[in-house]
């Protein structure tokens, strides 16, 4: 179907096993080159050893994979030394990844991609979690891989500290193929073009964020502000239209209604509703269908 | 190229030891004590001849060192694994260009290096020596080497233990007893009738292997027994090493 050169990481019935447990059963999913690629999936459902397999620290224990590319991997937890200025930091992991390469510049390129130059005088453990978070993906970056590994870069941070990981992935994406996991369901919606769900070492759904929400979008939401709205209105509606719920609140200040209405998804009934709220009786003033969020894809998919 | 790889991960550890605390207060405790122990045996000795100086105080002297080293290696290379394993940077190490061996040997020559900074501060001993005329150099080249052969062995114990566990006081307390329990093995010696088994024994000892060098004897089989140690525990840590994998 897709082009061998354009995906960068192939991963046929992947299985590791574990004494005693199944880590991983069979997983398949490719990621392709240049995408964003988010790996989703509660606590334990094996993110982090797909993650360790692909970047070559533990063996698979049968399944084949193709990783086409140098990998850069950022763990769970930063490996840093804390002991060590970030600068002397990077310029050791540049040195022990390509050893043969003198390339004074790459250290300082790296950080001033990841905004870590103020800082570079610094001993790491001096610095915030954010920071450190920031030197951790300077250290995958430092050797120039094509394909970048995050192991749940914005766990554990502040609102802003994420912001800031999130604006530098974007960067990122651009020159680099990235493959992170996260829980952060509000990062994948806004960075990945792709996601795979993963429950119980077992792909629960892998392919293009877009057509996987719209599969999977069986009820709309719709939200609406009204001027007047009583209760027959909804007894009508509920009738008319075969709704599974309507919830209508007084907004005061502006004096206006709003309702919430939950229906199952068919072609037309959206037209319809729109077209009943125009009444004098009611008198539309604003009108849209909420999107499906990845939460609730998330919820459904793992339950 | 391989050394070089070797070169940056020594360099390192290097500046990180010589960043930090304990290797001063190390040298600082090794010092103080071998100070005091030079001086007493000095006072001791009676005559002041070549012959009785290395009697009396060349030959206790390098004893001592010795056994101090028993005490300090456990507390120089348990950080050497153990402290990565915590920090979670190992994986980083085993991840790069550097192999496994090339790992172990970084950490091992920057052990040695933090080993032979101590161990220089002990030059004084000889020149002192001489002022007064000593000549015997033979002896003290020989005893030195013999320090530093022993001091071999028990940093490749230590870093074995500290590939094995992410706690620190654990992994020197383990080397300190694997080191000490290998020299007890001279009790069992003593106490065999059997001629063989007690030659046998004797022979896997360092004390005996050290006691050469002290007398001014290099023997050839002393330098395959220090050989084939570090290789066996080489060999032990690369398979901790690669234990992850199993």
């Amino acid at each position: 179907m897709e082009n061998k050169a354009e995906i960068a990481i192939d991963i046929k019935n992947l299985t590791k096993l574990y004494p005693g447990r199944m880590a991983l059963n069979e997983i398949t999913f490719s990621v392709k080159k240049g995408s964003v690629h988010g790996f989703l999936g509660p606590n334990g459902a094996g993110k982090s050893t797909t993650m360790k397999i692909l970047s070559g620290l533990i063996p698979e224990s049968s399944g084949t994979f193709s990783v086409n590319g140098k990998v850069g991997f950022l763990p769970e937890h930063p490996p840093v030394y804390p002991g060590m200025s970030v600068e002397d930091y990077l310029q050791f992991v540049f040195d022990i990844y390509s050893p043969a390469q003198k390339n004074k510049k790459a250290v300082a390129d790296v950080m001033e991609k990841t905004g870590l130059l103020h800082v570079r005088e610094r001993l790491i453990g001096n610095l915030s979690k954010g920071y450190q978070q920031r030197v951790g993906i300077a250290q995958a970056l430092v050797h120039n891989p094509e394909i970048i590994i995050l192991d749940e870069p914005t766990v554990g941070l502040d609102p802003v500290a994420i912001a800031d990981i999130r604006e530098l992935i974007t960067k990122l994406k651009k020159d680099h193929t990235i493959l992170f996991s996260t829980h952060q369901l509000h990062d994948v919606e806004l960075l990945c073009s792709d996601i795979t769900l993963i429950n119980n070492g077992k792909i629960v759904v892998t392919g293009a964020l877009e057509g996987i929400l719209k599969s999977l979008k069986t009820r709309m939401v719709i939200s609406a502000h009204v001027e007047k709205f009583s209760e027959e209105n909804k007894k009508e509606m509920m009738a008319k239209f075969k709704l599974l719920s309507i919830e209508f609140s007084p907004d005061i200040e502006k004096s206006q209604i709003l309702l919430k209405i939950e229906a199952n998804m068919t072609s037309t009934l959206k037209r319809e509703i729109a077209r009943f709220l125009t009444e004098d009786s009611i008198g539309l003033l604003e009108f849209k269908e909420d999107d499906l969020s990845l939460e609730e894809v998330f919820k459904q998919m793992i339950h | 190229m391989y050394f070089r790889k070797i070169n940056i991960l020594v360099k390192k550890e290097l500046k990180d030891a010589f960043l930090s605390p304990l290797i001063y207060i190390l040298t600082g405790l090794f010092c103080s004590i071998m100070g005091w122990l030079f001086f007493n045996y000095l006072m001791q000795a009676k005559t002041l001849t070549s012959a009785s100086m290395t009697q009396a105080v060349i030959t206790p002297i390098f004893g001592n060192i010795n056994f101090i080293f028993v005490f300090l290696c456990p507390m120089i290379s348990m950080r050497s694994f153990a402290e990565e394993k915590k920090q979670s940077t190992l994986d980083l190490l085993l991840r790069s260009q550097l192999s496994e061996m090339q790992i172990i040997l970084g950490k091992f020559i920057s052990n040695m290096v933090l080993v032979f900074f101590m161990i220089s501060f002990t030059f004084i001993f000889p020149v002192i020596l001489a002022v007064s005329g000593y000549s015997d150099w033979g002896v003290v080249g020989s005893s030195y080497v013999g320090v530093l052969l022993s001091v071999m062995a028990y940093l490749s114990v230590g870093l074995f233990c500290s590939s094995l566990t992410d706690n620190q006081i654990v992994a020197s307390l383990l080397t300190f007893c694997i080191i000490l329990g290998s020299m007890l093995l001279v009790i069992t010696v003593n106490a065999s009738n059997n001629y063989i088994f007690s030659l046998l024994v004797q022979y896997m000892t360092v004390p005996f292997h050290y006691e050469g060098f002290t007398k001014g004897l290099f023997r050839s089989y002393s330098f395959i027994y220090f050989a084939s140690y570090l290789g066996f525990f080489f060999l032990l840590t690369l398979k901790s090493l690669q234990a992850r994998k199993w």
